[in-house]
Protein backbone atom coordinates (compact mmCIF):
# COMPACT_ATOMS: atom_id res chain seq x y z
CA UNK A 1 0.00 0.00 0.00
CA UNK A 2 2.65 1.91 0.89
CA UNK A 3 6.59 2.51 0.00
CA UNK A 4 8.58 4.82 2.51
CA UNK A 5 10.71 7.02 0.86
CA UNK A 6 14.50 6.70 0.23
CA UNK A 7 16.53 8.54 2.42
CA UNK A 8 18.18 10.48 0.11
CA UNK A 9 14.67 12.07 -0.65
CA UNK A 10 13.59 13.55 2.16
CA UNK A 11 14.79 16.93 0.89
CA UNK A 12 13.37 16.42 -2.00
CA UNK A 13 10.03 15.88 -0.57
CA UNK A 14 9.82 18.60 2.06
CA UNK A 15 10.76 21.15 -0.56
CA UNK A 16 8.43 20.07 -3.24
CA UNK A 17 5.51 19.61 -1.24
CA UNK A 18 6.13 23.35 0.16
CA UNK A 19 6.19 24.19 -3.78
CA UNK A 20 3.19 22.78 -4.60
CA UNK A 21 0.94 24.87 -1.81
CA UNK A 22 3.05 27.90 -2.35
CA UNK A 23 2.74 27.96 -6.14
CA UNK A 24 -0.69 26.74 -5.45
CA UNK A 25 -1.21 30.14 -3.54
CA UNK A 26 0.67 32.33 -5.96
CA UNK A 27 -1.47 30.79 -9.03
CA UNK A 28 -4.90 31.71 -6.72
CA UNK A 29 -3.00 34.93 -6.18
CA UNK A 30 -2.45 35.98 -9.66
CA UNK A 31 -5.62 34.33 -11.04
CA UNK A 32 -7.42 37.17 -8.69
CA UNK A 33 -5.17 39.90 -9.59
CA UNK A 34 -5.50 39.93 -12.94
CA UNK A 35 -9.22 39.45 -13.12
CA UNK A 36 -10.06 41.90 -10.28
CA UNK A 37 -7.51 44.39 -11.97
CA UNK A 38 -8.68 44.10 -14.92
CA UNK A 39 -4.70 42.94 -15.94
CA UNK A 40 -4.59 39.56 -18.50
CA UNK A 41 -1.18 40.24 -18.91
CA UNK A 42 -0.95 38.73 -15.30
CA UNK A 43 -2.65 35.14 -16.28
CA UNK A 44 -0.05 34.24 -18.60
CA UNK A 45 2.20 34.20 -15.10
CA UNK A 46 -0.83 32.27 -12.59
CA UNK A 47 -0.60 29.21 -14.99
CA UNK A 48 2.95 29.48 -15.03
CA UNK A 49 3.25 29.22 -11.28
CA UNK A 50 0.33 26.53 -11.81
CA UNK A 51 3.11 24.99 -14.01
CA UNK A 52 5.42 24.74 -11.80
CA UNK A 53 3.02 23.54 -9.29
CA UNK A 54 2.94 20.70 -11.97
CA UNK A 55 6.34 19.96 -11.94
CA UNK A 56 6.59 20.30 -8.28
CA UNK A 57 3.71 17.83 -7.90
CA UNK A 58 5.37 15.06 -10.49
CA UNK A 59 8.94 15.56 -8.00
CA UNK A 60 6.97 14.95 -4.92
CA UNK A 61 4.93 12.15 -6.49
CA UNK A 62 8.27 10.55 -7.56
CA UNK A 63 10.19 10.74 -4.50
CA UNK A 64 7.28 9.77 -2.28
CA UNK A 65 6.85 6.69 -4.54
CA UNK A 66 3.03 7.71 -5.37
CA UNK A 67 3.21 6.33 -9.19
CA UNK A 68 3.58 3.00 -7.81
CA UNK A 69 0.15 2.04 -6.64
CA UNK A 70 -3.12 3.38 -8.57
CA UNK A 71 -4.82 4.78 -5.74
CA UNK A 72 -1.92 6.87 -4.88
CA UNK A 73 -1.58 7.58 -8.59
CA UNK A 74 -5.53 8.85 -8.39
CA UNK A 75 -4.36 11.18 -5.50
CA UNK A 76 -1.88 13.26 -7.50
CA UNK A 77 -4.36 13.64 -10.55
CA UNK A 78 -7.14 14.77 -7.71
CA UNK A 79 -4.36 17.44 -6.82
CA UNK A 80 -3.24 18.34 -9.70
CA UNK A 81 -6.89 18.73 -10.93
CA UNK A 82 -8.08 20.70 -7.91
CA UNK A 83 -5.52 22.89 -7.83
CA UNK A 84 -6.29 23.88 -11.20
CA UNK A 85 -10.17 24.17 -10.79
CA UNK A 86 -10.23 25.67 -7.18
CA UNK A 87 -9.39 29.28 -8.16
CA UNK A 88 -11.92 29.25 -11.26
CA UNK A 89 -14.56 27.78 -8.95
CA UNK A 90 -14.08 29.65 -6.26
CA UNK A 91 -14.06 33.05 -8.47
CA UNK A 92 -17.72 32.29 -9.68
CA UNK A 93 -18.55 31.68 -5.97
CA UNK A 94 -16.93 35.20 -5.07
CA UNK A 95 -18.80 37.01 -8.49
CA UNK A 96 -22.26 35.04 -7.01
CA UNK A 97 -22.32 36.49 -3.26
CA UNK A 98 -21.38 39.48 -3.85
CA UNK A 99 -23.66 40.21 -6.77
CA UNK A 100 -26.23 38.67 -5.07
CA UNK A 101 -25.37 40.85 -1.85
CA UNK A 102 -25.08 44.06 -3.87
CA UNK A 103 -28.43 43.55 -5.68
CA UNK A 104 -29.82 43.42 -2.26
CA UNK A 105 -28.50 45.95 -0.57
CA UNK A 106 -28.68 48.27 -3.89
CA UNK A 107 -24.82 49.29 -3.46
CA UNK A 108 -24.02 48.14 -7.30
CA UNK A 109 -20.83 49.48 -7.45
CA UNK A 110 -19.14 47.29 -5.17
CA UNK A 111 -18.74 44.76 -8.45
CA UNK A 112 -17.22 46.50 -11.03
CA UNK A 113 -18.15 46.09 -14.43
CA UNK A 114 -14.57 44.86 -15.30
CA UNK A 115 -14.60 41.85 -12.61
CA UNK A 116 -18.39 40.10 -13.78
CA UNK A 117 -17.11 40.66 -17.37
CA UNK A 118 -13.83 38.15 -16.67
CA UNK A 119 -16.23 35.71 -14.97
CA UNK B 1 -22.07 56.06 27.84
CA UNK B 2 -19.18 56.51 30.03
CA UNK B 3 -16.17 59.26 29.23
CA UNK B 4 -14.26 58.00 26.23
CA UNK B 5 -10.89 56.59 26.64
CA UNK B 6 -11.68 54.65 30.53
CA UNK B 7 -12.28 51.06 30.68
CA UNK B 8 -16.16 50.97 31.71
CA UNK B 9 -18.38 48.49 32.13
CA UNK B 10 -21.44 50.47 31.54
CA UNK B 11 -20.06 50.62 27.76
CA UNK B 12 -20.67 47.08 27.78
CA UNK B 13 -23.55 44.10 27.34
CA UNK B 14 -23.84 41.55 29.82
CA UNK B 15 -22.32 39.08 27.69
CA UNK B 16 -19.41 41.46 26.93
CA UNK B 17 -18.79 41.87 30.75
CA UNK B 18 -18.82 38.21 30.92
CA UNK B 19 -16.27 37.87 27.63
CA UNK B 20 -14.14 40.21 29.85
CA UNK B 21 -13.85 37.90 32.47
CA UNK B 22 -13.14 35.08 29.98
CA UNK B 23 -10.42 37.14 28.04
CA UNK B 24 -8.83 37.93 31.19
CA UNK B 25 -8.38 34.39 32.27
CA UNK B 26 -7.00 33.43 28.81
CA UNK B 27 -4.55 35.85 28.80
CA UNK B 28 -3.10 35.08 32.14
CA UNK B 29 -2.57 31.37 31.17
CA UNK B 30 -1.16 32.66 27.53
CA UNK B 31 1.60 34.25 29.83
CA UNK B 32 1.61 30.80 31.98
CA UNK B 33 2.03 28.92 28.47
CA UNK B 34 5.06 31.01 26.94
CA UNK B 35 6.77 30.87 30.93
CA UNK B 36 6.67 26.82 31.42
CA UNK B 37 7.31 26.58 27.28
CA UNK B 38 10.46 28.60 28.18
CA UNK B 39 11.34 26.41 31.16
CA UNK B 40 10.63 23.07 29.41
CA UNK B 41 13.03 24.44 25.76
CA UNK B 42 15.66 25.17 28.40
CA UNK B 43 15.58 21.56 29.93
CA UNK B 44 16.05 20.58 26.75
CA UNK B 45 19.56 22.48 26.38
CA UNK B 46 20.21 21.80 30.73
CA UNK B 47 18.33 18.30 31.45
CA UNK B 48 19.55 18.86 35.14
CA UNK B 49 18.02 22.30 35.07
CA UNK B 50 15.33 21.91 38.02
CA UNK B 51 15.01 17.90 37.68
CA UNK B 52 13.66 16.55 40.64
CA UNK B 53 11.56 20.20 41.12
CA UNK B 54 9.56 21.17 38.26
CA UNK B 55 10.72 18.16 35.52
CA UNK B 56 10.34 18.56 32.00
CA UNK B 57 7.14 16.37 32.12
CA UNK B 58 5.38 18.51 34.00
CA UNK B 59 6.76 22.00 32.18
CA UNK B 60 5.65 20.40 28.78
CA UNK B 61 2.21 19.66 30.11
CA UNK B 62 1.46 22.69 31.35
CA UNK B 63 2.35 24.58 28.82
CA UNK B 64 0.73 22.23 26.50
CA UNK B 65 -2.68 22.61 29.06
CA UNK B 66 -2.26 26.36 29.31
CA UNK B 67 -2.82 25.95 25.58
CA UNK B 68 -5.94 24.30 25.30
CA UNK B 69 -7.41 26.22 27.89
CA UNK B 70 -6.77 29.37 27.09
CA UNK B 71 -7.83 29.16 23.62
CA UNK B 72 -11.32 27.59 24.70
CA UNK B 73 -11.12 30.67 27.41
CA UNK B 74 -10.70 33.00 24.42
CA UNK B 75 -13.07 31.15 22.13
CA UNK B 76 -16.28 31.27 24.61
CA UNK B 77 -15.14 34.41 25.71
CA UNK B 78 -15.53 35.46 22.13
CA UNK B 79 -18.78 33.82 21.38
CA UNK B 80 -20.14 35.57 24.94
CA UNK B 81 -19.07 38.75 23.65
CA UNK B 82 -20.80 38.33 19.80
CA UNK B 83 -24.16 37.11 21.70
CA UNK B 84 -26.18 39.57 22.46
CA UNK B 85 -24.97 42.03 19.53
CA UNK B 86 -25.77 38.96 16.72
CA UNK B 87 -29.06 38.01 18.49
CA UNK B 88 -30.05 41.47 19.20
CA UNK B 89 -31.34 39.97 22.91
CA UNK B 90 -30.00 40.30 26.28
CA UNK B 91 -28.28 36.78 26.81
CA UNK B 92 -30.77 33.99 28.68
CA UNK B 93 -29.24 32.51 31.65
CA UNK B 94 -26.59 34.99 31.98
CA UNK B 95 -25.91 34.03 35.89
CA UNK B 96 -25.69 30.90 35.35
CA UNK B 97 -23.09 31.89 32.90
CA UNK B 98 -21.37 33.61 35.15
CA UNK B 99 -21.28 31.07 38.06
CA UNK B 100 -20.13 28.42 35.37
CA UNK B 101 -17.44 30.72 34.82
CA UNK B 102 -16.19 30.97 38.18
CA UNK B 103 -16.84 27.06 39.02
CA UNK B 104 -14.58 26.48 35.19
CA UNK B 105 -11.73 28.63 36.71
CA UNK B 106 -11.80 27.28 40.07
CA UNK B 107 -11.51 24.07 38.67
CA UNK B 108 -8.71 25.39 36.27
CA UNK B 109 -6.83 26.60 39.08
CA UNK B 110 -6.60 23.63 41.26
CA UNK B 111 -5.93 21.53 38.13
CA UNK B 112 -2.82 23.16 37.40
CA UNK B 113 -1.39 23.59 41.21
CA UNK B 114 -2.04 19.49 41.46
CA UNK B 115 0.11 19.32 38.49
CA UNK B 116 2.74 21.07 40.20
CA UNK B 117 2.26 20.08 43.38
CA UNK B 118 1.94 16.20 42.77
CA UNK B 119 4.38 15.59 40.17
CA UNK B 120 5.32 11.67 40.90
CA UNK B 121 3.43 8.99 42.33
CA UNK B 122 1.28 5.89 41.60
CA UNK B 123 -0.74 5.29 38.70
CA UNK B 124 -4.11 3.92 40.17
CA UNK B 125 -8.33 4.62 39.30
CA UNK B 126 -8.38 6.85 41.57
CA UNK B 127 -5.38 9.04 39.55
CA UNK B 128 -7.21 9.19 37.21
CA UNK B 129 -10.55 10.96 38.38
CA UNK B 130 -8.11 12.81 40.71
CA UNK B 131 -4.58 13.44 39.46
CA UNK B 132 -3.75 12.56 36.05
CA UNK B 133 -5.47 11.36 33.31
CA UNK B 134 -2.18 10.43 31.86
CA UNK B 135 -3.23 11.27 27.89
CA UNK B 136 -1.65 13.81 26.34
CA UNK B 137 -2.90 17.25 25.72
CA UNK B 138 -6.09 16.38 27.77
CA UNK B 139 -4.31 15.55 31.25
CA UNK B 140 -6.62 17.14 33.02
CA UNK B 141 -8.48 14.49 35.54
CA UNK B 142 -11.60 13.07 34.91
CA UNK B 143 -13.56 15.32 37.73
CA UNK B 144 -11.86 18.00 35.32
CA UNK B 145 -13.26 16.40 32.19
CA UNK B 146 -16.75 16.01 33.99
CA UNK B 147 -16.78 20.23 34.58
CA UNK B 148 -15.40 21.18 31.51
CA UNK B 149 -18.76 19.16 29.47
CA UNK B 150 -21.06 20.70 31.95
CA UNK B 151 -19.31 24.79 31.27
CA UNK B 152 -19.98 23.98 27.42
CA UNK B 153 -23.38 22.45 28.17
CA UNK B 154 -23.93 25.74 30.15
CA UNK B 155 -22.50 27.96 26.91
CA UNK B 156 -24.68 25.57 24.62
CA UNK B 157 -28.02 26.55 26.72
CA UNK B 158 -26.85 30.62 26.62
CA UNK B 159 -26.04 30.94 23.34
CA UNK B 160 -28.98 28.47 21.63
CA UNK B 161 -31.85 29.76 24.30
CA UNK B 162 -30.88 33.35 23.48
CA UNK B 163 -30.82 32.94 19.95
CA UNK B 164 -33.70 31.58 20.67
CA UNK B 165 -35.79 33.81 21.77
CA UNK B 166 -33.94 37.10 19.29
CA UNK B 167 -32.58 37.08 16.23
CA UNK B 168 -31.56 33.91 14.40
CA UNK B 169 -28.86 34.32 12.22
CA UNK B 170 -26.68 32.32 9.98
CA UNK B 171 -23.90 32.70 12.26
CA UNK B 172 -26.20 31.32 15.11
CA UNK B 173 -26.91 28.61 13.19
CA UNK B 174 -23.51 27.20 12.70
CA UNK B 175 -22.38 28.29 16.69
CA UNK B 176 -25.09 26.71 18.09
CA UNK B 177 -24.58 23.55 16.47
CA UNK B 178 -20.69 23.92 16.85
CA UNK B 179 -21.25 24.09 20.28
CA UNK B 180 -23.19 20.78 20.64
CA UNK B 181 -20.40 19.41 18.89
CA UNK B 182 -18.00 20.87 21.23
CA UNK B 183 -19.63 19.48 23.96
CA UNK B 184 -20.17 15.90 22.00
CA UNK B 185 -16.56 15.78 20.80
CA UNK B 186 -15.04 15.64 23.68
CA UNK B 187 -16.70 12.57 25.40
CA UNK B 188 -14.63 10.60 23.03
CA UNK B 189 -12.06 11.50 25.67
CA UNK B 190 -13.28 10.47 28.68
CA UNK B 191 -13.12 6.97 28.67
CA UNK B 192 -10.72 4.85 27.95
CA UNK B 193 -9.68 0.83 27.02
CA UNK B 194 -7.11 -1.82 27.42
CA UNK B 195 -6.18 -1.77 24.07
CA UNK B 196 -3.64 1.00 23.15
CA UNK B 197 -4.92 1.04 19.26
CA UNK B 198 -8.22 1.72 20.32
CA UNK B 199 -7.72 3.97 23.00
CA UNK B 200 -5.58 6.21 20.63
CA UNK B 201 -8.40 5.90 18.14
CA UNK B 202 -10.68 7.96 20.01
CA UNK B 203 -8.32 10.07 21.95
CA UNK B 204 -7.82 11.16 18.16
CA UNK B 205 -11.04 12.13 18.13
CA UNK B 206 -10.85 15.08 20.75
CA UNK B 207 -7.23 16.02 20.01
CA UNK B 208 -8.24 16.19 16.35
CA UNK B 209 -11.85 16.74 15.81
CA UNK B 210 -12.85 18.96 18.81
CA UNK B 211 -9.77 20.99 18.33
CA UNK B 212 -9.28 21.05 14.54
CA UNK B 213 -12.41 20.58 13.55
CA UNK B 214 -15.21 22.62 16.14
CA UNK B 215 -12.65 24.96 17.14
CA UNK B 216 -12.16 25.38 13.13
CA UNK B 217 -16.08 26.42 12.96
CA UNK B 218 -15.96 28.56 15.86
CA UNK B 219 -12.87 30.71 14.52
CA UNK B 220 -15.10 30.82 11.34
CA UNK B 221 -18.26 32.64 13.09
CA UNK B 222 -15.64 34.73 15.28
CA UNK B 223 -13.79 35.87 12.26
CA UNK B 224 -17.47 36.49 10.50
CA UNK B 225 -18.48 38.19 13.15
CA UNK B 226 -14.75 40.40 13.39
CA UNK B 227 -14.88 41.09 9.66
CA UNK B 228 -18.46 42.53 9.66
CA UNK B 229 -17.32 44.95 12.80
CA UNK B 230 -14.49 45.71 11.01
CA UNK B 231 -14.35 46.22 7.62
CA UNK B 232 -18.55 46.48 7.33
CA UNK B 233 -18.55 43.22 4.91
CA UNK B 234 -21.89 42.90 4.47
CA UNK B 235 -23.68 39.93 6.75
CA UNK B 236 -24.99 38.13 3.20
CA UNK B 237 -21.19 38.05 2.50
CA UNK B 238 -19.88 36.61 5.46
CA UNK B 239 -22.40 34.40 6.10
CA UNK B 240 -22.35 32.70 2.54
CA UNK B 241 -18.86 32.65 2.81
CA UNK B 242 -19.46 30.94 6.31
CA UNK B 243 -21.23 27.84 4.65
CA UNK B 244 -18.75 27.64 2.33
CA UNK B 245 -16.34 26.89 4.48
CA UNK B 246 -17.57 24.82 6.67
CA UNK B 247 -18.79 23.01 3.98
CA UNK B 248 -14.94 22.45 2.54
CA UNK B 249 -13.58 21.86 5.93
CA UNK B 250 -16.26 18.93 6.15
CA UNK B 251 -15.23 17.85 2.92
CA UNK B 252 -11.22 17.37 3.42
CA UNK B 253 -10.74 18.21 7.20
CA UNK B 254 -12.65 15.01 8.92
CA UNK B 255 -11.47 12.32 7.50
CA UNK B 256 -8.25 14.15 6.90
CA UNK B 257 -8.30 12.76 10.89
CA UNK B 258 -6.92 10.03 8.95
CA UNK B 259 -3.80 10.99 9.20
CA UNK B 260 -3.37 10.72 13.03
CA UNK B 261 -4.35 6.62 12.34
CA UNK B 262 -1.16 5.86 10.69
CA UNK B 263 1.10 4.58 13.20
CA UNK B 264 -1.56 3.24 16.03
CA UNK B 265 -2.23 0.04 14.86
CA UNK B 266 -5.33 0.79 13.25
CA UNK B 267 -6.65 -1.18 9.84
CA UNK B 268 -4.57 -0.44 6.55
CA UNK B 269 -7.07 1.26 4.83
CA UNK B 270 -6.20 4.68 7.14
CA UNK B 271 -3.40 4.86 5.43
CA UNK B 272 -5.57 5.48 2.15
CA UNK B 273 -8.21 7.72 3.36
CA UNK B 274 -5.94 9.55 5.65
CA UNK B 275 -3.21 10.10 2.70
CA UNK B 276 -5.74 11.15 0.38
CA UNK B 277 -7.82 13.61 2.19
CA UNK B 278 -5.01 15.53 4.22
CA UNK B 279 -3.30 15.90 0.54
CA UNK B 280 -6.84 17.45 -0.53
CA UNK B 281 -6.95 19.88 2.69
CA UNK B 282 -5.19 22.67 1.48
CA UNK B 283 -6.76 23.47 -1.77
CA UNK B 284 -9.68 25.39 0.38
CA UNK B 285 -6.97 27.40 1.56
CA UNK B 286 -5.83 28.15 -1.60
CA UNK B 287 -9.20 28.52 -2.53
CA UNK B 288 -9.94 31.32 -0.13
CA UNK B 289 -6.71 33.65 -1.19
CA UNK B 290 -9.30 33.76 -4.35
CA UNK B 291 -11.87 34.96 -1.59
CA UNK B 292 -9.39 37.32 -0.05
CA UNK B 293 -8.29 39.14 -3.04
CA UNK B 294 -11.63 39.72 -4.70
CA UNK B 295 -12.91 41.15 -1.23
CA UNK B 296 -9.92 43.37 -1.25
CA UNK B 297 -10.84 44.51 -4.61
CA UNK B 298 -14.36 44.91 -4.58
CA UNK B 299 -14.54 47.15 -1.28
CA UNK B 300 -11.53 48.95 -0.91
CA UNK B 301 -12.79 49.40 2.70
CA UNK B 302 -11.65 51.42 5.52
CA UNK B 303 -11.21 49.43 9.03
CA UNK B 304 -11.85 50.91 12.26
CA UNK B 305 -9.22 48.70 14.39
CA UNK B 306 -5.70 48.62 12.91
CA UNK B 307 -4.51 46.23 15.20
CA UNK B 308 -7.73 43.60 15.33
CA UNK B 309 -7.12 43.98 11.38
CA UNK B 310 -3.43 42.94 11.49
CA UNK B 311 -3.68 40.16 13.49
CA UNK B 312 -6.84 39.28 11.01
CA UNK B 313 -4.47 39.12 8.34
CA UNK B 314 -2.01 37.35 10.60
CA UNK B 315 -4.55 34.90 11.05
CA UNK B 316 -4.52 34.42 7.74
CA UNK B 317 -1.41 33.92 6.86
CA UNK B 318 -0.62 31.74 9.78
CA UNK B 319 -3.14 29.34 9.08
CA UNK B 320 -1.94 29.32 5.78
CA UNK B 321 1.65 28.37 6.11
CA UNK B 322 1.18 26.74 9.66
CA UNK B 323 -1.52 24.57 8.76
CA UNK B 324 -0.97 24.84 5.00
CA UNK B 325 2.34 24.07 4.18
CA UNK B 326 4.07 22.79 7.63
CA UNK B 327 1.03 20.24 7.83
CA UNK B 328 1.35 19.02 3.75
CA UNK B 329 5.18 19.02 3.93
CA UNK B 330 5.00 15.69 6.10
CA UNK B 331 1.58 14.86 5.56
CA UNK B 332 1.59 11.55 3.06
CA UNK B 333 2.30 8.29 5.23
CA UNK B 334 5.55 7.77 2.99
CA UNK B 335 7.28 10.69 4.60
CA UNK B 336 5.30 10.86 7.78
CA UNK B 337 6.65 7.43 9.10
CA UNK B 338 9.89 9.23 9.50
CA UNK B 339 8.76 12.89 10.92
CA UNK B 340 5.58 12.13 13.17
CA UNK B 341 6.45 12.95 16.65
CA UNK B 342 9.60 14.59 16.61
CA UNK B 343 10.36 17.89 16.67
CA UNK B 344 9.06 18.29 12.95
CA UNK B 345 5.99 17.91 14.32
CA UNK B 346 6.03 20.20 17.19
CA UNK B 347 6.97 22.69 14.27
CA UNK B 348 4.30 22.14 12.57
CA UNK B 349 2.17 21.98 15.78
CA UNK B 350 3.52 25.71 17.23
CA UNK B 351 2.78 27.67 13.91
CA UNK B 352 -0.28 26.08 12.97
CA UNK B 353 -1.81 27.13 16.62
CA UNK B 354 -0.23 30.37 16.72
CA UNK B 355 -1.70 30.88 13.37
CA UNK B 356 -5.37 29.50 13.50
CA UNK B 357 -6.34 30.39 16.52
CA UNK B 358 -3.88 32.43 19.19
CA UNK B 359 -4.09 35.44 16.26
CA UNK B 360 -7.77 35.53 16.29
CA UNK B 361 -8.23 35.07 20.29
CA UNK B 362 -5.75 38.24 20.05
CA UNK B 363 -7.94 40.14 17.48
CA UNK B 364 -10.76 39.64 19.87
CA UNK B 365 -9.11 41.05 22.84
CA UNK B 366 -8.23 44.67 20.74
CA UNK B 367 -11.75 44.87 19.36
CA UNK B 368 -12.96 44.14 22.78
CA UNK B 369 -10.36 47.01 24.50
CA UNK B 370 -12.37 49.25 22.01
CA UNK B 371 -15.31 48.80 22.85
CA UNK B 372 -14.87 48.55 26.96
CA UNK B 373 -12.49 52.60 26.32
CA UNK B 374 -16.33 53.24 24.72
CA UNK B 375 -15.65 52.74 21.36
CA UNK B 376 -12.54 54.81 21.17
CA UNK B 377 -10.46 55.45 17.65
CA UNK B 378 -7.95 52.74 17.09
CA UNK B 379 -7.03 53.33 13.42
CA UNK B 380 -4.00 55.48 12.42
CA UNK B 381 -2.74 58.11 14.15
CA UNK B 382 -2.33 56.06 17.63
CA UNK B 383 -0.26 58.24 20.15
CA UNK B 384 3.64 56.91 19.49
CA UNK B 385 1.94 55.62 16.49
CA UNK B 386 0.82 52.67 17.85
CA UNK B 387 4.43 51.63 18.18
CA UNK B 388 3.31 49.55 21.28
CA UNK B 389 1.02 47.11 19.13
CA UNK B 390 3.00 47.17 16.30
CA UNK B 391 6.29 45.40 17.70
CA UNK B 392 4.27 43.37 20.07
CA UNK B 393 2.62 41.75 16.55
CA UNK B 394 6.21 41.97 15.02
CA UNK B 395 7.76 39.96 17.73
CA UNK B 396 5.06 37.42 18.47
CA UNK B 397 5.38 36.59 14.82
CA UNK B 398 9.02 36.72 14.50
CA UNK B 399 9.30 34.58 17.45
CA UNK B 400 6.99 32.21 16.17
CA UNK B 401 8.31 32.18 12.94
CA UNK B 402 12.02 31.87 14.53
CA UNK B 403 11.25 28.87 16.85
CA UNK B 404 9.11 26.93 13.81
CA UNK B 405 12.36 27.41 11.97
CA UNK B 406 14.40 26.07 14.62
CA UNK B 407 12.34 22.85 15.63
CA UNK B 408 12.36 22.33 11.91
CA UNK B 409 16.35 21.77 11.52
CA UNK B 410 16.19 19.88 15.04
CA UNK B 411 13.22 17.84 13.47
CA UNK B 412 14.91 17.16 9.75
CA UNK B 413 17.95 15.97 12.03
CA UNK B 414 15.81 13.24 14.12
CA UNK B 415 14.05 12.29 11.03
CA UNK B 416 16.96 11.25 9.45
CA UNK B 417 19.69 10.18 11.97
CA UNK B 418 17.13 8.21 14.83
CA UNK B 419 14.13 7.58 12.09
CA UNK B 420 15.81 6.92 8.77
CA UNK B 421 19.13 5.74 9.61
CA UNK B 422 19.02 3.91 13.07
CA UNK B 423 15.46 2.69 12.88
CA UNK B 424 13.50 4.53 15.91
CA UNK B 425 16.44 2.71 18.51
CA UNK B 426 17.34 4.22 21.47
CA UNK B 427 20.67 4.36 19.88
CA UNK B 428 19.44 6.17 17.10
CA UNK B 429 17.48 8.70 19.61
CA UNK B 430 20.11 9.79 21.42
CA UNK B 431 22.47 9.77 18.92
CA UNK B 432 20.19 12.53 16.77
CA UNK B 433 19.83 14.21 20.35
CA UNK B 434 23.28 14.93 20.74
CA UNK B 435 23.56 15.93 17.19
CA UNK B 436 25.17 19.41 17.14
CA UNK B 437 22.69 20.57 14.24
CA UNK B 438 19.39 19.50 16.52
CA UNK B 439 21.32 20.96 19.85
CA UNK B 440 21.91 24.25 17.92
CA UNK B 441 18.39 23.83 16.75
CA UNK B 442 17.03 23.98 20.40
CA UNK B 443 19.17 26.90 21.49
CA UNK B 444 17.39 29.02 18.68
CA UNK B 445 14.18 27.62 19.20
CA UNK B 446 14.90 29.17 23.14
CA UNK B 447 16.47 32.65 21.58
CA UNK B 448 12.94 32.48 20.13
CA UNK B 449 11.28 31.69 22.90
CA UNK B 450 12.42 34.55 25.03
CA UNK B 451 11.60 37.16 21.84
CA UNK B 452 8.23 35.81 21.79
CA UNK B 453 8.33 36.12 25.41
CA UNK B 454 8.98 40.10 24.85
CA UNK B 455 6.26 39.98 22.83
CA UNK B 456 4.11 39.24 25.10
CA UNK B 457 4.75 41.51 27.80
CA UNK B 458 4.30 43.92 25.23
CA UNK B 459 1.27 42.79 24.07
CA UNK B 460 -0.04 42.63 27.98
CA UNK B 461 1.27 46.10 28.08
CA UNK B 462 -0.71 47.69 24.93
CA UNK B 463 -3.77 45.91 26.06
CA UNK B 464 -3.72 47.47 29.29
CA UNK B 465 -2.57 51.44 27.75
CA UNK B 466 -4.03 51.42 24.07
CA UNK B 467 -7.02 53.89 23.88
CA UNK B 468 -6.03 54.98 27.18
CA UNK B 469 -7.30 58.71 27.27
CA UNK B 470 -8.88 58.97 24.00
CA UNK B 471 -11.17 61.09 23.15
CA UNK B 472 -12.00 60.68 19.39
CA UNK B 473 -14.73 58.21 18.79
CA UNK B 474 -14.17 55.23 15.89
CA UNK B 475 -15.48 56.08 12.44
CA UNK B 476 -17.81 52.94 12.03
CA UNK B 477 -16.98 50.34 9.14
CA UNK B 478 -18.00 51.30 5.33
CA UNK B 479 -21.06 48.86 5.79
CA UNK B 480 -24.09 48.92 7.93
CA UNK B 481 -23.75 45.10 9.92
Amino acid sequence: MIEPTGLADFFTIFFSSAMVILLGALYALLFAYARIRAMPLLMPLAYLSYAGLFISTLFLAQAANLLSHPLWETVVACMLLGYLLAPHGIWHLCVGTHAAGAEKDAVTEVIPESMTKEA
Amino acid sequence: MATPGICDSANLNGGQKLAVKYFTVAITLFGAQVLFGLLAGLQYLMPDFLYGVLDFSVNRMVHINALVVWMLYGFLGSVYWLLEEESQHEIVGLKLGNVIFWVLTAAVTVVVLVFLLVQVGPGKESTIWLINEGREYIEAPRWADIGIVVSVLVVFYNVAATFGKGRYTGIAGVLVLDLLALFGIYLAGMFYTTNISIDQYWWWWVIHLWVEATWEVMVACIMAYGLMKVLGVRRKIVETWLYIEVALMFGSGILGLGHHYFWIGTPEYWFSIGGVFSALEPIPLVAMVVHAVFDAGARHAKNSNHPTMAWLIAHAFGNFFGAGVWGFMHTLPQINLYTHGTQWSASHGHLAFFGAYATIVIAMFYLAVQKWRGDVWMSGGLPGNGWKWKWALGLLNLGMVGMTMSMLVSGYVQSQIERAIEGSSWIGYFAAQSHHWFVQGMWWREVFGVMFAAGFVLLVWDLLTIGCGEQRKLVPASDSV
